[in-house]
């Protein structure tokens, strides 16, 4: 690894295009969860009160233990869609896959309204058991594991389809298929799998709209109301968030151990060919199980689609719209760029194991396991000055928090492309006196822009679809399209909030279809 | 008698590429064939289409009495033709240890658990690795894992094994070493193969009869004598060339000569 990558002049202008990357997540990330530890002594008794109030430490559990039901739940559906999809010969297997995966990138606030439209009282499928089942903390948990079980199955479908083909096969010469499944394939890629149970317990803990629209209390519905509801208390948030930044860190150390050391060496799509394992005569119900799966994904959105037409909300929803969806899609656009700036440059350095490139991986992932609340009261402690209020009262918080929130996009998923990079590349470049940018956009930049235009898609996405975050500091006026209709949910005609979540739905859609079709068809 | 592995007439097409065109080859029981040939001969293709990973389009495979693969149906399964396999990159399990990656094949075919744990012992003592049966592969010498992957493939007693090019890419006392082994191994047992190679040499210090492949077809077969009396190709002649340490006809300075 040494020689020409380490030249003192490549060296400092890696340095110096780190510092940048590193400078932009201290100050969206580090700073703020910083700022929460250096606190008066006012705000640690606030958080001492947190810990012995029976309530609300009551509270905490009550949330980590839905959290932990979301995930079990969440993999126990995704895993074996997972499976499904990506090693055996059900039929159709990635149609049902895109249409399982899709509200993956929707606030899964949109998903519940859409299940209120089917199960509430007065819903197509809806009766007063239904309903009372609906607003209840096991509704809770249910509509979080069908809205998170795909990014489950999409973690353990891009695990298996980075094995090495013929750890399958030298199974499948002495196994049956379900046996190769359960002691070969789920165990080795066990890293995918037990991240993505990362991911859905986080997601799971930080939201915050499905709980307080199914008035379940949670742990970060008493931090948002008391940011901004009746119980307005911003000390009192202050402190009780800090028991939250000792989840983070212990989210983190399990990352760490799980994935953190192995995070770059299973990405690789497999390039053999390989047969996919034969179901016999469990094909037919395996399909039904993928397609039914598949369905259940979607049947909120056409409920949505239902409530919306049926009340006339399509013709009234540009009304209420405002300027939601630019603020989203610029706020978004600009993030996501910014997302796969410091994704190039910290995701290289980590790639390579150079120096400082593994802290400023760690520094991302910290920022996105850290629960929403903890984040957002940080950026508002750290941002809501009056020097700063050019940045806090304008869209630009919105940029810095998406930023912090979601760089681990950006650096993953570039940091996983450039460690498939033989290295070889940017050496023989190092030798040929190129310097580190010209490297990377001479070497680096064409030979992955459609992967880099992928990380850019889909940092954008999980911007747009951000609600927990930018719901405790947009800036008024100013709001995204997902908080202007979480506020108007509690007051506003159903039919319109059904439609704007649609016209959510379709932004999200366009901008994967156009984005993705426009990547699919430029070559690699 | 009837042939232990035998190819009947066998195609396997990628898209339009053939990869096996009309493939004729019969390996009988005790027989260690050396099936030799270029890079995107077929080799590999070949092993695959017996060890059923690969369906033929056409053609028949036949284990013994038994129909594996005829005219693109599967006929048994990967898991029920009792073959073993050595992959080139070894395919160890990395999540299981020594024990549990001989352990697994013999579970799956049902094998009771005492006789299990007696027949991986023997095999652990037998190939040398005796007190690494708790360690994982990520933890055992590049030596010890090619050691592990025969020994996986020969403790399930196949009815044939086949080694893909298993000694590419070691060094030469690694190979001379691990080529004993398995002629030991093969004579000890009896034991059928067909062990897939680039090297003439290598095949020699294992095989008693030889394949060459071009193309995706079978260009000659029989012993060593037969390559040598009339090789059939050109690549067979510079197969014979290494080995025999011969400057190949047309390099710079010419006509066959012997190394001293």
């Amino acid at each position: 690894m040494g020689g020409p990558l380490r030249s003192p002049a490549g060296r400092r202008e890696r340095e110096v295009a780190l510092s940048a990357a590193g400078a932009a997540l201290l100050l969206g990330s580090v700073a703020p969860l910083a700022s929460l530890l250096v606190q008066e002594g006012s705000a640690w008794r606030g958080a001492l009160d947190v810990l012995t109030d029976a309530s609300i430490f009551a509270l905490l559990v009550r949330s980590l233990a839905l959290s932990a039901l979301v995930t079990a739940l969440a993999l126990s559906l995704g895993v074996p869609l997972g499976v499904l999809v990506a090693r055996t010969d059900v039929a159709a297997p990635w149609p049902a896959a895109l249409l399982h995966a899709f509200p993956m990138f929707l606030p899964p606030f949109l998903l519940a309204l859409g299940w209120f439209h089917l199960f509430g009282a007065k819903g197509l499928l809806g009766s007063a058991a239904t309903s009372s089942v609906f607003f209840s903390a096991a509704g809770v948990v249910l509509i979080l594991a069908v809205a998170f079980a795909p990014v489950v199955t999409a973690l353990v479908a891009l695990g298996l389809e980075s094995l090495d083909p013929s750890l399958e096969e030298a199974a499948r010469v002495a196994a049956r298929p379900l046996r190769v499944v359960t002691l070969i394939l789920l165990p080795a890629a066990a890293p995918a799998w037990l991240l993505s149970a990362i991911v859905v317990f986080t997601l799971a803990f930080s939201e915050l709209a499905v709980p307080m629209f199914l008035r379940v209390d949670v742990f970060p519905a008493a931090v948002f109301s008391r940011l901004g509801g009746l119980d307005y208390a911003p000390g009192e948030a202050l402190g009780l968030v800090l028991p939250l930044l000792g989840l983070a860190l212990l989210l983190l150390a399990v990352e760490r151990r799980l994935a953190g050391a192995r995070s770059y060496a299973v990405l690789g799509l497999r390039s053999g060919r390989l047969e996919r394992l034969p179901l016999g005569r469990w094909r037919g119900a395996a399909t039904l199980a993928v397609w039914a799966a598949a369905f259940l994904s979607v049947a909120p959105l056409v409920a949505l689609a239902w409530r919306a037409a049926s009340g006339g909300g399509f013709s009234q929803a540009g009304g209420w719209l405002g300027g939601a969806p630019w603020t989203s899609l610029s706020t978004a656009a600009i993030a996501a760029t910014i997302i796969v700036a410091i994704g190039l440059v910290v995701g290289h350095s980590a790639a390579r194991r150079l120096g400082g490139g593994g802290t400023l991986d760690a520094v991302s992932v910290l920022a996105f396991v850290a629960p929403a609340a903890v984040l957002g009261v940080g950026l508002i402690a750290l941002w809501n000055r009056p020097g700063l209020r050019w940045v806090y009262g304008s869209a630009g918080i919105l940029v810095v928090g998406y930023v912090a929130r979601y760089a681990v996009i950006g650096v993953r998923t570039l940091g996983a492309l450039i460690a498939q990079t033989p290295l070889h590349l940017e050496e023989a470049a190092a030798a040929a006196g190129a310097g580190f940018w010209r490297r990377l956009t001479r070497v680096l930049l064409p030979l992955h822009a459609r992967g880099i235009g992928f990380a850019w898609l889909l940092a954008l996405v999980f911007c747009l679809r951000d609600l927990e975050l930018a719901v405790l500091f947009y800036p008024p006026g100013r709001q995204p399209l997902t908080v202007r209709i979480f506020t108007l949910e509690a007051n506003g005609p159903e039919p319109v909030v059904a439609a704007l979540a649609l016209a959510h739905v379709a932004m999200t859609a366009v901008v994967l279809g156009a984005g993705g079709g426009l990547l699919w068809r430029r070559p690699a | 008698m009837t042939a232990a592995v035998a190819l009947e007439g066998v195609t396997l097409a990628y898209g339009d590429r053939k990869a096996l065109d009309e493939v004729t080859l019969s390996v009988a029981p005790g027989e260690v064939l050396a099936l030799l040939g270029p890079s995107a001969s077929g080799k590999t293709s070949l092993l695959r289409a017996v060890l059923g990973l690969a369906v033929p389009t056409s053609g028949t495979v036949r284990l013994g009495e038994e129909v594996a693969t005829r005219d693109g149906c599967l006929l048994l399964r990967p898991e029920e033709r009792g073959l073993g396999v050595v992959f080139q990159d070894l395919a160890l399990w990395p999540h299981l240890t020594v024990e549990g990656n001989l352990g697994f094949g013999l579970a799956a075919r049902g094998v009771p658990r005492r006789e299990a744990v007696g027949r991986i012992a023997a095999m652990v003592r037998r190939v040398g690795l005796a007190g690494t049966e708790r360690r994982h592969p990520g933890d055992l010498s590049g030596g010890q894992r090619q050691r592990v992957a025969i020994a996986r493939a020969l403790v399930l007693e196949p009815r044939a094994v086949l080694l893909d090019e298993p000694l590419a890419s070691i060094d030469v006392d690694l190979r001379r070493d691990l080529l004993a082994l398995l002629r030991e191994l093969f004579a000890e047992g009896g034991t059928t193969a067909v062990h897939v190679t680039h090297d003439l040499r290598e095949a020699v210090a294992v095989a008693s009869c030889f394949a060459v492949m071009e193309e995706g077809r079978i260009v000659q077969q029989g012993a060593l004598d037969d390559l040598r009396r009339a090789p059939a190709t050109p690549f067979v002649g510079s197969l014979l060339d290494d080995l025999e340490g011969r400057m190949p006809v047309g390099e710079p300075g010419g006509e066959p000569r012997r190394v001293p």
